[in-house]
């Protein structure tokens, strides 16, 4: 990214707000945008398909006589971004007034750290195609590595890079932008099973440095052990059993936690979570704070999509609901401060053990390495969704499971969490350990 | 204000004339295309383009030009407080060598950038330059499937108000118990040009609706939630009466009966489908599996199913894009092949897949328009349209009065499959229990899981009360999303593992 690119940035940004202000905005933030991206998708030998793509864009809010709107555009052409402008001011007049939509006060923008997060990779620039079309290549070979019967019927690997570059302007003070890169590596492999059956399974890394992405080799092996593993899967029968859920899955069962304490739900009466502040909801070992200034953390940041200054943030403490993620309209709604929309990166308190080590422990249960379909309600905390993953008979993997379910309450289920692994999934945000849970109701046959 | 000076035109007439002018070639390449002149496409920018797409000999070339204004309004505690606009207009190129794909897009409409852009996915190819087109041909012949009274660039934000507040008075009334209510309305203008390499010129305006109503009820300190929309490629007077009664209705309805229902027990049992949204069954179970791409690569569990019996002989399915105001109907695919309706399942026999032009290309039949892409940021795939299994033998009553013990589902939320595997889900969110041949307890929040072809041989009855559905159904794949529909009668399903509770 050269300096001027940014620069343009800034003074899209800038000018954006200046028009909106011109056009009869009280007050008005923009967000300056560009992306750029490439992708390698390669299947059975050679290349499938190549892209690459640079996307630009503004986003706007606008404060009008006490009324909000929020826009956005690809159409940067100067005639055509005026009348947008315009347009979208005179329809933000016809809402109604809300005296609660305002930018958020400036104190909030204060304290922002002077922190490296380490989010750009200059090596993304250095990239060739050819280099893109090498991973990909060794993507396949480890996951065709893991397969000595010839049971692979086909291989899709990808590689893609992106560096993306934002600068968002307030007109009441706030100027920041970042510059991030991302490197997305997946493997999927579809194996024949003897009954017909064609599953396909795989892994994949991201990161924000290219040299922190696993080796081809070894993330494709993995790609292909996986789907080996899917070979003669059965459905099981029903019944209450511990569960274990991997690291690389278990990030499902958090999301679903995460989406009740947004301040929108609180706001809404949406949550199950409403009125438990500083109240057990959780094991003891339910211990999570969010962490944005992570070097090298694929949701790092110094500051928020409004602008307000992060901050690192206990969520959980032994079981204890500690925070809401508050915006500062909901804030202001709730009468309370706002902390942050949504989360950057998550941090476990962790246990001693690997999956090896709690798998050993359990003895008697299901492991599960996928979610399929499924829903909870944030209202009400009643869950239930499809998985697929192992027996586990004597702390050994057994025979795949497929075709069966779950159900339960998030307000149970999270009370009985018996035991936390020892490495969080890196290639996410959410950065999961395993998890243990005890007396889980499975549906089958 | 209306967003006609947005788009900097006129209404959808004047669009369509100026369509109609091109094609009765009353204008010349320097005045512009269509729709697309305003951004200055013209046929010398087309045929540039193109010829820098084929530049490394690329068997094959198109152009998907997009300009989409999509707005949403919403009301929250009483007010609509807040509106939201996003614009998208660019153009993504495509060259396909054999069955690999070069793909780029640009959002700048010059030759300049739009070069760059066909170069950068001409790469795919590596040999000799090959000519592309010197006369192009404007497709004439579209079918009508969503004429409108007025393009949603010509209606104004104060026409929508009323209809949200009304929306919102009248669900308050419906229920002492309803505790909030939010509402969601969505519409979209767009229009879409498809340029190619055989000198084939589709335009098509494509709009699209949705209104969504949420509701949280409360009761002896208990909440509950739940929600109903409609959706279509329809103007402002795809609100009738009747359905703005419907939308409240049934969100209050399908909340308040929450309160009185359990979980289901765990484990395999008789199900049976609703006629209308349970369409969710054919959409996983089957409609996924048979998209070519999946087939051609030889993963999805259907691949060598073609031609076979795989569900009782009353059973037929098809895959149509052309039922009217449909919000999976389409007048053209995005990669400007006229859809027609495909039957995939006749006499419980696999009759074809859903291909694109890539895959027909591969299996050497005709594409059967389902190539489609959530927009100019995406290559084509073989993607749905509207997906419904046709009117059978037996009646809803002779259904239920069959089942013992079992669930009957009527309001579903999402739904999933793993295409190779055949495993698929869908999550109920409204049902009944079924006991001795009657419906009893209303049951709610249960995912359904089963295999593809097994659970289709197990539709052993279907009833002769087809609903299309109208809710505002996305199918995700690679990461697009592109607007269905689908619809079924009553069936019933033999046994399938209901992911229900036995404390």
């Amino acid at each position: 990214m050269s300096t001027t690119n940014s620069t343009s940035l800034e003074e899209t940004a800038r000018r954006a707000v200046d028009l909106a202000r011109r056009h009869g905005a009280n007050e008005a933030s923009a967000t300056a945008g560009r992306m750029r991206e490439l992708e390698v998708q390669w299947r059975d030998g050679r290349v499938e398909k190549v892209s690459e793509a640079t996307t630009r864009g503004l986003s706007l809010q606008l404060f009008v006589d006490g009324r909000y709107s929020a826009v956005s555009t690809s159409d940067l052409r100067p005639d055509a971004l005026d009348r947008f402008i315009s347009d979208s001011i005179a329809m933000t007049r016809v809402l109604t007034p809300d005296e609660h939509r305002r930018l958020p006060e400036p104190e909030f923008y204060a304290g922002r750290a002077s922190l490296e997060l380490m989010i750009e990779d200059p090596r993304q620039t250095q990239l060739s195609s050819e280099e893109r079309q090498r991973f990909a290549r060794e993507l396949e070979e480890g996951a065709r590595s893991a397969d000595g019967k010839g049971a692979i019927l086909s291989v899709t690997t990808g590689f893609g890079d992106l560096s993306r570059e934002v600068f968002r302007v307030t007109s009441n003070g706030f100027e920041g932008g970042s510059r991030s890169t991302q490197f997305a590596a997946s493997a999927e492999v579809s194996v024949q099973d003897p009954d017909g059956r064609r599953p396909e399974e795989g892994d994949s890394g991201f990161s924000r440095f290219f040299e922190d992405l696993p080796s081809a080799s070894a993330l494709g092996r993995r790609a292909g052990e996986r789907a080996l593993g899917r070979i003669g899967s059965v459905k099981g029968a029903s019944a209450v059993l511990p569960m274990v859920v991997d690291n690389k899955a278990a990030g499902r069962l958090v999301s679903m936690l995460l989406a009740s304490m947004v301040g929108g739900a609180i706001q809404q009466k949406r949550s199950f979570l409403d009125g438990k502040l500083d109240q057990q909801v959780g094991s003891p070992l339910l211990s999570l704070s969010d962490e944005p200034h992570l070097k090298r953390g694929l949701g790092s940041r110094l500051f928020d999509g409004e602008g307000i200054t992060s901050r690192p943030m206990a969520l959980f403490e032994e079981g204890v609901l500690r925070t809401y993620f508050i915006d500062s309209y909901y804030a202001r709604k709730l009468q309370t401060r706002p902390t942050t929309g949504g989360p950057s990166n998550l941090s476990w308190k962790l246990g001693t053990k690997d999956r090896a080590g709690l798998l050993a422990d359990l003895g008697e249960g299901i492991l599960v390495t996928g979610f399929l379909g499924g829903n909870s309600s944030a209202l009400t905390g009643d869950f239930s969704l499809g998985i697929q993953g192992f027996r586990v008979r004597g702390g050994q993997l057994a025979e795949p499971i497929s075709e069966m379910n779950i159900s339960g309450n998030q307000l149970d289920l999270w009370k009985r969490l018996v035991a936390v692994g020892s490495e969080p999934y890196r290639y996410s945000t959410s950065r999961t350990p395993t998890l243990v849970f005890e007396g889980v109701q499975f549906a089958g046959t | 204000m209306t967003r006609q000076d947005l788009v900097g035109g006129g209404t959808d007439e004047a669009l369509l004339g100026g369509a109609e002018a091109e094609r009765t070639g009353t204008r010349g390449p320097a005045e512009g295309i269509g729709y697309f002149a305003r951004f200055g496409v013209t046929e010398t920018l087309i045929r540039e383009t193109l010829a820098a797409a084929l530049s490394r000999g690329g068997d094959y070339s198109d152009l998907f030009f997009q300009h989409r204004v999509s707005t949403s309004m919403s009301l929250e505690d009483g007010a609509v407080n807040r509106a939201f606009t996003t614009v998208e207009l660019g153009v993504g190129v495509r060259v396909i060598k054999g069955d690999q794909t070069g793909y780029a897009y640009t959002e700048e409409l010059s030759l300049e950038a739009m070069r760059s852009a066909a170069r950068t996915a001409a790469a795919i190819a590596d040999g000799p330059s090959r000519a592309g087109p010197q006369h192009f041909h404007v497709f004439k012949d579209l079918p009508k499937r969503y004429v409108l009274q007025a393009g949603w660039d010509a209606v104004r934000p104060e026409q929508k108000l009323p209809i949200l507040e009304g929306l919102n008075s009248a669900a308050f009334q419906a229920d002492t118990r309803v505790a909030k209510v939010s509402l969601s309305f969505s519409d979209e203008h767009g229009a879409v040009l498809v340029a190619d390499s055989t000198g084939r010129i589709v335009e098509d305006v494509q709009p699209m609706t949705s209104l969504y109503l949420s509701c949280v009820a409360e009761q002896n300190g208990k909440r509950e939630q739940n929600a109903y929309g409609v959706a279509g490629r329809a103007g402002l007077d795809f609100y009738s009466r009747d359905r703005l009664d419907r939308i409240v209705r049934e969100a209050v309805a399908r909340t308040t009966i929450l309160f009185d229902s359990v979980q289901p027990p765990a484990g395999e049992m008789p199900v049976v489908l609703a006629a209308g949204s349970s369409g969710i069954l054919l959409h996983e179970a089957i409609g996924h599996g048979m998209e070519a791409d999946f087939n051609r690569k030889g993963t999805s569990i259907y691949a060598d199913k073609l031609n076979k019996p795989i569900a009782h002989p009353f059973v037929n399915i098809v895959d149509d894009g052309t039922n009217e105001h449909a919000r999976g109907a389409i007048n053209v695919d995005d990669e400007g092949n006229v859809p027609g309706k495909t039957m995939l399942v006749e006499n419980g026999v696999l009759t074809t897949f859903l291909h694109d032009s890539i895959s027909a290309r591969h299996y050497k039949v005709k594409p059967t328009g389902n190539g489609r892409r959530e927009s100019y940021r995406h290559a084509p795939l073989p993607r749905m349209r509207s997906t419904y299994m046709l009117p059978g033998p037996h009646t809803p009553d002779e259904i239920i009065a069959s089942v013992k013990k079992g669930i009957y589902c009527s309001n579903f939320t999402n739904g999933q499959v793993n295409i190779g595997a055949g495993d698929f889900t869908f999550y109920v969110k409204n049902g009944y229990l079924i006991e001795d041949g009657k419906l009893t307890r209303p049951i709610k929040d249960v995912n359904i899981i089963g295999n593809g072809p097994k659970v289709l041989e197990k539709v052993d009855m279907v009833a002769n009360d087809l609903v299309i559905d109208e809710g505002g159904w996305t199918c995700g794949k690679d990461g697009q999303g592109v607007p269905v529909s689908q619809g079924i009668p009553t069936v019933r399903v033999a046994s399938i593992t209901v992911g229900g509770r036995n404390a």
